[in-house]
């Protein structure tokens, strides 16, 4: 639950430059970076709908607006609604000859209306009548501006058609005609013919369809809404009016009085799979049953790259020593071996461009334009300032692969070392030792960062022909957040 | 899934409609009558941990993660697509700050990977969603008023006006009535604030207006208590409903009132243009459906049309107003929904590798764009 409530002490640099907690943190292995979701590329996976967990397919999802058939929410307070039964006794004629003929019918009907368990409103509050179905058969309100609308698309349709069409025969009779002001008037295309249109130009005889020809464009008025005549003496009842977050949640009609509102049907949600950028390889990638939380693929940081976590630490003083307690995990199954190292220290990237097989290095040219330009405009360096410098540790430290059986033992051994306070399993803890600039202001926020190298086994099951299970020596950068300096 | 994905391959995606307001953020498809969600201008920022505004930004950086942050939401959250290989319509204003364009511009085709902009003025829209040949577009917004003439779908560039006369004004002096009303400094937040206009102001007539800058006020209209959790109701006077939008219609030496501005954009038109400018007049903007606030407008015009300065310059007598097919806060939306589904996007659209090659956007106001070929100065601009 730290991960969720708390805020984030120890933050990772991503390969991007962003700075996250190792818990939003991907790890791509086939690239050996780490990656975040600025970084890497979401892709809509499929679509549910998350109250009653039901999976929509794409095309049916597009066709339903991406809401759910049978879920709504309240139009005043946004929480699901519930559908309530009632028993309505169907109304009939009395029967002056005696009524055992038809004891059948006279069976109370259940009947069905919305309501909300958060606000108490409910479909009846705005004179929907009640269903004899449990879910759907709720009317359906139809957008007022949609024949309008449709009438304009229509015709701008055909006028681009026209155009089009018009253009074709200029081309053919290579009659080229330069506009004055082409990039403002070609802008939205429709200039051309609409302006010929308008001067009753004869327009290209195929081309003024009946579209053009039955369209009637909008008539101005000299009449303008006015208020209402009783607005000044009329009493203001605020639970009558509806708030811009109300009025919004249905963009086609946004009602202005309460007793306009509609239930408003579901939207759905959708499962996102993940995408590494560089090399297109799925970071993460949802099962398709909504109520599953699992992945099928799940390539987080938070498996692969060692985790850092401050046990403890003295409050940062100016131009002092203090001691700093931290924790290194390895999630991973292999032994690791770590070395700490100041931030400027990370040896640069080396252009590790390995002679590959033809066909990769011609799919990489492909995508060259594509990579560079993007991973160019994402990638930044990081900004962080650190007011103290971590003492790093000269020598190499080991940690062994997760062992979840391990979890049970509780023979921690307290090394004699004094930078190792104990180890245990696949976890480590470091007395470090923290000197804080001189100058750092009272109350200004203390932080630290340090570099960890670290071995990694990448495991990438082997697909090509290049050696596979091969060690690697990768750099992460960490950020810790001491508090305040404390002068 | 693989079967629509399958179809989508052969037909065109259908393209997004982009209008990123500075207080809300209208998106949805092309050919639709509406967009699919009118939300905020905002996201959840999880640095910061709080609401964060697309528009604060200091730096380009900080605005290009605005914009990651904000498409994401749109993209993933309220319209439920992928951003990749589809085209998009931004609907954008012609005073949108180039390190704006540009910026979303990169944030779209290299972070989102779309596969092509299509890059669309609003008043022009505005005009379209009418069919109309000539209109006047006043879009009354967030930040700003703008007033274009739009004639035969071009928009008249020297007589557009803008003037900082929309919402945030209005908030700003309803905030400072609602303090004199509560004699303390209440120091609401701005979606109370909004709140409170939009349940209870509204624009009274010329006449009213002049009668409450007399020493005769008129009676007022009902006071309202507006009750805001853990502290006592908030007293809105029936003189602050009323006068909360007369900041729009202040006038004073320099002429810049929302009327005013108006009439001056029909004065730089070409003369020929000026009758049926005043004969088109379109109000959109969220803040047009303040109750009166088109009355009021029209009223205003049709008195100052008969004073000076207006009087000997200008010889339109008649204005009248459209209603477009279209809630008015959406209606440059609805124009891009048209426009693009028209154009099927394919033949104005700014293709993702034309970006690619270039790295900036036309732009009117570059020279390298609004130099006719046969300048004798085209020779010196390089491209
Ligand atoms: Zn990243
Ligand atoms: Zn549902
Ligand atoms: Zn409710
Ligand atoms: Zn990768």
């Amino acid at each position: 639950m730290a991960y969720l409530t708390q805020l984030d002490y120890v933050k990772y640099i991503c390969s991007c430059g962003q700075l996250k907690p190792i818990t939003s943190l991907y790890f791509c292995r086939h690239c050996l970076k780490i990656r975040c979701g600025f970084c890497i590329c979401h892709e809509v996976d499929s679509h549910y709908c998350a109250n009653c967990l039901e999976n929509m397919p794409s095309s049916e999802a597009r066709l339903k607006k991406n809401r759910c058939s049978s879920c709504f929410d309240c139009p005043s307070c946004f929480h699901t609604l519930s559908t309530r039964a009632t028993l309505a006794q169907p109304r009939q004629p009395v029967d002056p000859a005696g009524g055992d003929t038809k004891v059948e019918n006279k069976q109370p009907k259940k009947m069905y209306y919305l309501s909300c368990f958060n606000c108490r409103w409910t479909s009846r509050d705005v004179g929907i009548p009640d269903q004899p179905v449990a879910s759907g058969g709720w009317p359906e309100r139809a957008n007022p501006f949609a024949t309008r609308i449709n009438q304009l698309l229509d015709y701008y349709k055909a006028i681009a058609l026209q155009e089009k069409q018009e253009k074709l025969e200029r081309e053919r009779k290579k009659f080229s005609i330069r506009g004055k002001y082409i990039t403002l008037t070609d802008k939205t295309g429709l200039t051309g013919a609409m302006a010929r249109n308008i001067a009753g130009l004869p327009s290209n005889e195929a081309g003024s369809s009946s579209a053009i020809a039955n369209f009637v464009a909008s008539q101005a008025s000299e009449e303008v809404e006015q208020l209402p005549d009783d607005i000044y003496t009329k009493e203001v009842n605020l639970k009558q009016i509806t708030s811009m977050p109300q009025r919004l949640a249905s963009p086609e009609w946004q009602p202005a009085s309460v007793a306009r509102l509609h239930p408003v049907a579901k939207l759905l949600s959708v499962k996102r799979s993940q995408r590494c950028r560089a090399c297109d390889h799925n970071l993460t990638k949802p099962e398709y049953n909504p109520g599953s939380i699992k992945f099928k693929i799940e390539l987080l940081a938070y498996y692969h790259v060692p985790e850092v976590k401050i046990i403890s630490h003295e409050p940062v003083k100016p131009g002092e020593k203090t001691a700093l307690l931290v924790k290194l995990t390895n999630p991973t199954g292999h032994e690791m071996q770590l070395r700490l190292l100041q931030p400027e220290d990370i040896p640069p990237v080396e252009d590790r461009e390995e002679p590959r097989s033809i066909e990769k290095s011609l799919e990489r040219s492909l995508n060259l334009e594509k990579d560079a330009s993007a991973c160019r405009a994402i990638e930044r360096p990081p900004s962080y300032a650190a007011s103290s410098v971590v003492a790093t540790p000269v020598g190499a430290l080991t940690l062994a692969q997760r062992d979840d059986a391990a979890e049970y033992d509780d023979d921690t051994q307290h090394d004699a070392d004094h930078i190792i306070l104990w180890r245990k399993s696949n976890k480590l803890a470091l007395r470090l030792e923290v000197t804080t600039d001189a100058s750092a202001a009272d109350g200004a926020p203390a932080s630290t960062a340090f570099a960890i190298e670290y071995s990694y086994r990448n495991t990438v099951p082997p697909s090509s022909t290049a050696a596979h299970h091969r060690d690697h020596t990768l750099y992460t950068t960490v950020l810790l957040d001491l508090g305040k300096v404390h002068a | 899934m693989t079967l629509y994905e399958g179809i989508a391959l052969i037909q065109e995606k259908q393209a997004v409609v982009l209008d990123l307001g500075s207080e809300y953020t209208k998106f949805g498809f092309t050919g639709e009558a509406a967009p699919r969600c009118i939300i905020r201008s905002e996201f959840w920022c999880t640095t910061e941990r709080k609401y964060k505004k697309v528009y604060d930004y200091k730096t380009p950086e900080e605005l290009y993660d605005n914009l990651v942050h904000m498409l994401h939401l749109l993209y993933f959250r309220h319209v439920l697509v992928n951003p990749k290989e589809r085209k998009v319509v931004v609907v954008e204003s012609l005073f949108t700050p180039t390190l704006f364009r540009e910026t979303l511009a990169k944030v779209l085709f290299t972070h989102y990977e779309v596969s092509g902009v299509v890059w669309a003025d609003s008043p022009r829209l505005c005009a379209l969603t009418l069919g109309a040949p000539v209109a006047l577009v006043v879009a009354v917004g967030g930040r700003e008023a703008e007033v274009a003439a739009v004639v035969h779908s071009c928009v008249v560039l020297h007589a557009m006006q803008t003037q900082p006369l929309a919402a945030r004004a209005i908030h700003a002096s309803l905030a400072e009535l609602l303090d004199e009303d509560n004699n303390t400094k209440l120091n609401l937040p701005d979606h109370i604030i909004e709140d409170i206009k939009v349940k209870t102001c509204f624009v009274v007539g010329r006449e009213r207006a002049a009668r409450w800058r007399s020493p005769s006020w008129p009676a007022a209209a009902c006071d309202v208590a507006y009750p805001v959790a853990g502290r006592s109701a908030i007293a809105v006077a029936g003189r602050t409903r009323e006068l909360a939008a007369e900041v729009l219609f202040a006038r004073d030496a320099e002429l810049a009132s929302l009327p005013d501005i108006v009439l001056q954009c029909i004065m730089q038109c070409p003369i020929d243009a000026r009758r049926e400018l005043a004969a088109n007049i379109l109000v959109t903007g969220g803040t047009a459906t303040l109750p009166g606030l088109k009355a009021r407008l029209a009223e205003e015009l049709r008195y100052l049309i008969t004073q000076p300065p207006y009087e000997s310059r200008l010889h339109v007598r008649e204005f009248r107003f459209h209603r477009a097919p279209c809630p008015e806060n959406a209606c440059a939306w609805a124009g891009g929904a048209v426009c693009g589904a028209a154009d099927g996007g394919a033949a104005r659209a700014t293709p993702r590798d034309a970006y690619a090659r270039a790295r900036r956007l036309p732009d009117w106001v570059c020279l390298l764009d609004n130099t006719p070929p046969h300048h004798p100065h085209r020779d010196n601009l390089d491209i």
